[in-house]
Order: structure tokens, then C-alpha cells, then sequence
């Protein structure tokens, strides 16, 4: 027999009323649970969409321009100071200190060459960042190995006769709509080589219609286009995937600036920032709506408690007289608040991870997914019992203040 | 050397609506010997119970001192006083005050809760008492599975768990019926046998004649003087 005893059997007793307290705990912690994991979630899968959105730096060359125009008619653009990124650029990127939050460094030159006879937008890549960083690109062949193998765009690909719709593919697809988009399945590559200012080049592959601009461009070595545009040396862009859901970007940026001070270092982020903005704003309205749902918990527990002290004054009389302290009565009450909020905490965080499940689909687009995240169920049976404790210490204080003697009178 | 000294208590309650003070014992006086079974009687409102509250550690007089043991009780902080009833006083209400969720075991040991004393000592505890009353074998059931007789016997037994060396009882009949008024008295003489000290409250006269000695109480003042001496307990004497 102890004290802890006396809890138990009185929650025994009184189950409805525990059920009662506990479930009300349970709704509040339920719902913070539920708002918490979803803005948790939400955030996460803009995590992972930063981390698939390629390039979130860009470094070029610095220049000044001078736009003219002329009784509102643009006459033309001038460039002029203008400093030329290096392959050494690169090497400064990553003596960054922040270098290991650097997933990706793919330097570029851009230029225009004849292909097949056609001028044609031509890039000298280093294949094996370039690849890691445009993770959409879906290719018909293999990626370029040898130094004078290239990508082909889609349009160029079809410009030069270098592809061919696979038969039978356009029974399965809506080839006659003009929204239709070739996948690599649906062509192949019909063409081994393809001159490339006057030199043959292996064609190792097609880079499936993106819609973007390197469908009318042609990948090859940078080294290779460097020569052959006679640029040694010389990059335009360099692209930098940093921007992760825990990258410090603006640092990043501020870094690479520092390094090279004579090129232009931005960060593509606006419409992530938007999002991401958004989401914050969500988890505002979460914690707030949280706090309300748990203030009338609490004050659903106070008024409970209040009334099963009222209930009880004769039980806490005797206690009193047959020798408890004030403590006793109050840890006795305590315990058993203890042992609602717990089960209230536990309960709301296993209801909460229910509810958020169900109600992701609707607020992502598809693919997110909820983690079981230990800290959330500490966290909620520790506001759980918080605020069980908190509200039941007025009615707890008032219980230990039953004068006996006016409670035994109840007899 | 008396036991309990009761050294002009009185006790004036604050009338709340007007404020005016309400005098309920007025410069009450008696002694109770070691292994002394007393009585008190009177009217209702004359002070019986207060007077019990006073001598129950858990109601300050406003004027006078309570000495139990040669402590003075009321000298006492509050949770000392707690500390004081738990060690001293066994109480049995009117009611019982059973805890209806605890079986009878539990209610017995429910004075030890707070002790420091291993669980086995404790169960130990219990199951002596309640052989003591004679419910050793009920010791699992709850209050509302024993009768009446049975329940203020459990509650004899809780006024007794922790040993004290004073037993107050209000009106321990007052809810039961002849006979089993009468099991319980049995009970309570058989323990002042055996040298418990007992002080009860009861209207019934015949149950107050039981004691060594009656106090009557009449708008707060006693009206028996502290050597009177009450029956023979002639009534159970034959069965103990």
C-alpha cells in the first residue's frame, strides 16, 4: 500500500472520468501532433525538392551593360569591362570553406558550332557533374565516355536525322496532340557520328525532349569545345548545386563572391523561398492553433479536476485525518493526473500521426512522406503531462487545503 | 499521569454572513487516563463533535491546550500535526468513510500509505487488524460487498493499523442497527480489554453507559465532572 496505490485504484474507479480528461488532452495533443508532423513533412519534401532542383548557384562572368534605347525602340546592348571565368574559377569554388556543402561544380562554355552543316548552340561540359546535376534528363544511348563523344538535344537529334520514332510507339502514345513529348523509349538513335565543326564525333546518346533550350543543343567535353571554339581555358557559366534544406545558400554565395570577385555568384531560390515562406507560415498557424486546442485542454482538465476535488473533499477529509500531509494529497492527485496526461500524450501522438497521414495528401504533391520522429512523441507526452500538471496544480493545492476536521463533518 | 489533557479548550466559530463569533466550547477541561474507554453525549449542536475534532489533532481551538502524550498538539505545525495523527490517533467515523475502490485490506492499511515500512510489513499489518475484527477471510472484498456490521469493523480496523495509542470514534452506531451496533461495540470492548484507549461520541445512552466513564456536553460546556465514573459494561459482559 502506498500512495501510488491509491492513485491506481481511484483511476480504477473512476474510469470514465479518467477517459474523459484523457481524451481531452488526447484531442489537444492530437492536433498538435497532426499540425506539427504536416508543416514537418511539408518542409521536408521541400528539402528534397531543393535538393532535386539542380543548379541553385550560378557563377558568371562579371560585366557591366549599358542598355540603349532610343524614343523607346532598344537600339542594342553593350557589354563592356567584361572578365572571363577560367577553369581556375573553378578550383577557387572549391577551396570555399563551406566546399563540403557543395554537391555539385559544373563548369561550362558556351559557344556556336556547325553541326552537320547547321550553327548550332554548343556546350563543353564535364559530363560526369553535368549528369549528377541535371537529374531530369532522361537519354536515349549512354552517357559520353570517350572525349569526343557527345549529347545530341532532341530537336538537333531530329534536325540532323540522328533519331527515329520507335514503330509502334505512336499507337500507344497521343503523338497527334502538340503537347506530346518524346521519351527515350519511344526513339532511337539511327546515327553514329555527327561532324562537329569539321571533326567527327561519336554520337553517344540523346537527351529525351525537355522543352528546355538543350533540346537544340549539343553536349561534348569541355576540353573539346575549347578547342574547337579556340577558347582555352576559358568557361561562361559555372553551375553550383549547394542549395539543400539545410545549406546556409547566402553564405555560400557570400563565400564563393569573396573567392571570385570578379564573376556574378546568385542564388536561384525565389520560388523555393516562397514556398518555403509558406510553409513557415503554416507552422505558425500550426503552434498557434496547437496552443489553443491545448489551452482548453487544460482548461477542460482544471474545471474536471476543480469538480472531482468538490467530488471528493469527504475522501480527501478522511485522508487528512487519518494522517496524510498536504503533499501526500497533492503527489496522490498528481499521480493520477500524471497517469491521464501520459496516456492523453501518448494516445493524441498515435492520433495526431493517424490524422496527418490521412490529411498529407492533400496538402502535398504526392511523394511526401511522414517520419516517425521519437523527439515528436517525447515531446508530446512531455506537453501532455505539462499541461495536466500545470492545470491540476490549483485544483491539487486547494484539495491539500481541505481543512479536515470541515471535511469529516460531512459525515 | 493522564494521557490526554484537555486544559481550557474553547472554540468559537465566525458566523460568515454577520461576522459574529459563535461560541461552541466553552472553556472545556477533562483528562483521559492510559487504557481508558470514555463517552461523551449530548445534544445535537452542544459541541460533541468539535470538541472530537480538537481531540482529532485537526481542528485549532481558539483558546486552550491539548496535550496528548505530554505534547502539545496544537504547538505543532500543520503537516507536523499530520505526522502526529498518523502516529497517535486511529479514527472511525460515523459512515465508515470506506474507500469504496479499495478492497478491505487496502482500506486497512490505508493509514500505513504514507509510512516508511516495506509493502510485506504493511500487508502483514493489515491482515492482523482484520483478523482482529474478525475479516481476515473478507480480506480481498470491497466495502460494498460487506454488510454493515462488517464495514464498521473495517473501520475499526484502519483506526488501528498504525498502533495508536488513542481511538476516537464518532458515533461508531449511529448509521447501524441494534444488533450490529452491538457487534461493534463488542469490538470496541474487547480492544479496551486489552488496553486501547478509546474516546467515543454517541447519542445512544446505553452504548455511552458501555464506558468507564460519560461526558455529557451541553452548549459547549461538560457538565459531568472528570472522576465520574460510567456502567459496568454488564451488557457484553458475558460474551467477553
Amino acid at each position: 500500500m502506498r500512495i501510488s496505490t491509491i492513485a491506481l485504484a481511484s483511476l480504477r474507479r473512476r474510469k470514465g472520468k479518467a477517459l474523459f480528461l484523457m481524451s481531452g488532452i488526447g484531442i489537444g495533443i492530437g492536433t498538435a501532433v497532426a499540425l506539427l508532423s504536416l508543416s514537418g513533412s511539408l518542409r521536408d519534401e521541400i528539402g528534397s525538392q531543393l535538393d532535386r532542383f539542380g543548379a541553385n548557384i550560378v557563377v558568371t562572368p562579371h560585366s557591366d551593360s549599358l542598355a540603349l534605347d532610343y524614343g523607346g525602340i532598344s537600339v542594342a546592348g553593350v557589354s563592356f569591362d567584361q572578365h572571363q571565368l577560367s577553369d581556375a574559377d573553378v578550383a577557387g569554388i572549391s577551396r570555399i570553406r563551406y566546399r563540403k556543402r557543395l554537391s555539385v561544380i559544373a563548369p561550362k562554355l558556351i559557344g556556336t558550332t556547325e553541326v552537320d552543316g547547321r550553327k548550332t548552340l554548343i556546350a563543353g561540359v564535364d559530363f560526369s557533374s553535368e549528369l549528377r546535376l541535371k537529374k531530369w534528363w532522361r537519354l536515349t544511348g549512354r552517357p559520353p565516355e570517350s572525349p569526343t563523344d557527345v549529347l545530341l538535344g532532341y530537336e538537333i537529334a531530329r534536325a540532323v536525322s540522328a533519331i527515329q520514332a520507335v514503330p509502334g510507339s505512336l499507337a500507344k502514345t497521343d503523338r497527334g496532340t502538340p503537347h506530346h513529348v518524346a521519351t527515350p523509349e519511344e526513339i532511337r538513335i539511327t546515327k553514329q557520328k555527327v561532324s562537329l565543326g569539321g571533326r567527327e564525333h561519336r554520337i553517344s546518346g540523346v537527351i529525351a525532349q525537355t522543352g528546355g533550350p538543350e533540346d537544340r543543343m549539343v553536349f561534348a567535353q569541355l576540353g573539346q569545345v575549347q578547342g574547337l571554339l579556340g577558347r582555352s581555358g576559358q568557361l561562361s557559366v559555372i553551375e553550383v548545386s549547394a542549395l539543400c534544406k539545410d545549406c546556409p545558400v547566402e553564405d555560400i554565395v557570400a563565400q564563393i563572391k569573396q573567392e571570385l570577385p570578379h564573376a556574378n555568384v546568385s542564388a536561384i531560390q525565389q520560388s523555393v523561398r516562397a514556398r518555403a515562406e509558406a510553409v513557415d507560415r503554416l507552422s505558425r498557424f500550426s503552434l498557434v492553433v496547437s496552443a489553443v486546442v491545448l489551452a482548453i485542454g487544460a482548461l477542460m482538465v482544471f474545471t474536471t479536476m476543480m469538480g472531482a476535488v468538490v467530488e471528493r473533499t469527504k475522501e480527501i477529509g478522511v485522508l487528512r485525518a487519518i494522517g496524510f500531509r498536504k503533499t501526500h494529497i497533492i503527489r496522490s492527485l498528481m499521480i493520477e493526473v500524471v497517469i491521464i496526461s501520459a496516456a492523453g500524450g501518448v494516445g493524441g501522438w498515435l492520433a495526431g500521426l493517424l490524422a496527418g497521414r490521412l490529411a498529407l495528401p492533400y496538402f502535398t504533391e504526392g511523394g511526401a512522406q511522414m517520419e516517425l520522429r521519437l523527439s515528436l512523441a517525447v515531446f508530446a507526452v512531455a506537453v501532455a503531462m505539462g499541461t495536466g500538471i500545470i492545470s491540476s496544480i490549483y485544483p491539487a493545492l486547494r484539495a491539500s487545503r481541505l481543512d479536515p476536521s470541515e471535511a469529516v463533518r460531512y459525515v | 499521569m493522564a494521557f490526554v489533557v484537555v486544559e481550557n479548550v474553547s472554540k468559537t466559530y465566525s458566523d460568515q454572513e454577520s461576522g459574529i463569533g459563535v461560541p461552541v466550547l466553552r472553556a472545556v477541561s477533562t483528562e483521559i487516563a492510559e487504557g481508558e474507554f470514555v463517552s461523551l453525549m449530548g445534544p445535537s449542536g452542544s459541541g460533541k463533535s468539535t470538541l472530537l475534532t480538537i481531540l482529532g489533532a485537526m481542528n485549532h481551538p481558539s483558546q486552550g491546550r491539548l496535550l496528548i502524550d505530554d505534547i502539545d498538539v496544537y504547538a505543532l505545525s500543520d503537516e507536523r500535526r499530520a505526522d502526529f495523527r498518523s502516529q497517535y490517533l486511529g479514527f472511525v467515523f460515523q459512515q465508515h468513510h470506506l474507500m469504496p475502490y479499495l478492497n478491505a485490506i487496502e482500506n486497512a492499511m490505508l493509514p500505513l500509505a504514507t509510512l516508511p515500512m516495506s509493502s510485506l510489513e504493511k500487508r502483514r499489518r493489515g491482515l492482523e487488524v482484520l483478523e482482529k475484527v474478525g475479516l481476515a477471510e473478507k480480506a480481498k472484498r470491497l466495502p460494498n460487498q460487506l454488510s454493515g456490521g462488517e464495514q464498521g469493523r473495517l473501520a475499526i480496523a484502519r483506526a488501528l493499523v498504525n498502533d495508536p495509542p488513542l481511538v476516537l470514534a464518532d458515533e461508531p452506531t449511529g448509521t447501524l442497527d441494534t444488533k450490529t451496533g452491538d457487534e461493534i461495540m463488542r469490538v470496541f470492548l474487547d480492544l479496551n480489554r486489552r488496553g486501547q484507549t478509546i474516546f467515543m461520541v454517541t447519542h445512544n445512552p446505553e452504548n455511552a453507559s458501555l464506558a468507564h466513564r460519560v461526558l455529557h456536553i451541553r452548549d459547549g460546556e461538560l457538565e459531568f465532572a472528570p472522576d465520574s465514573t460510567a456502567g459496568t459494561a454488564s451488557r457484553f459482559s458475558p460474551a467477553l
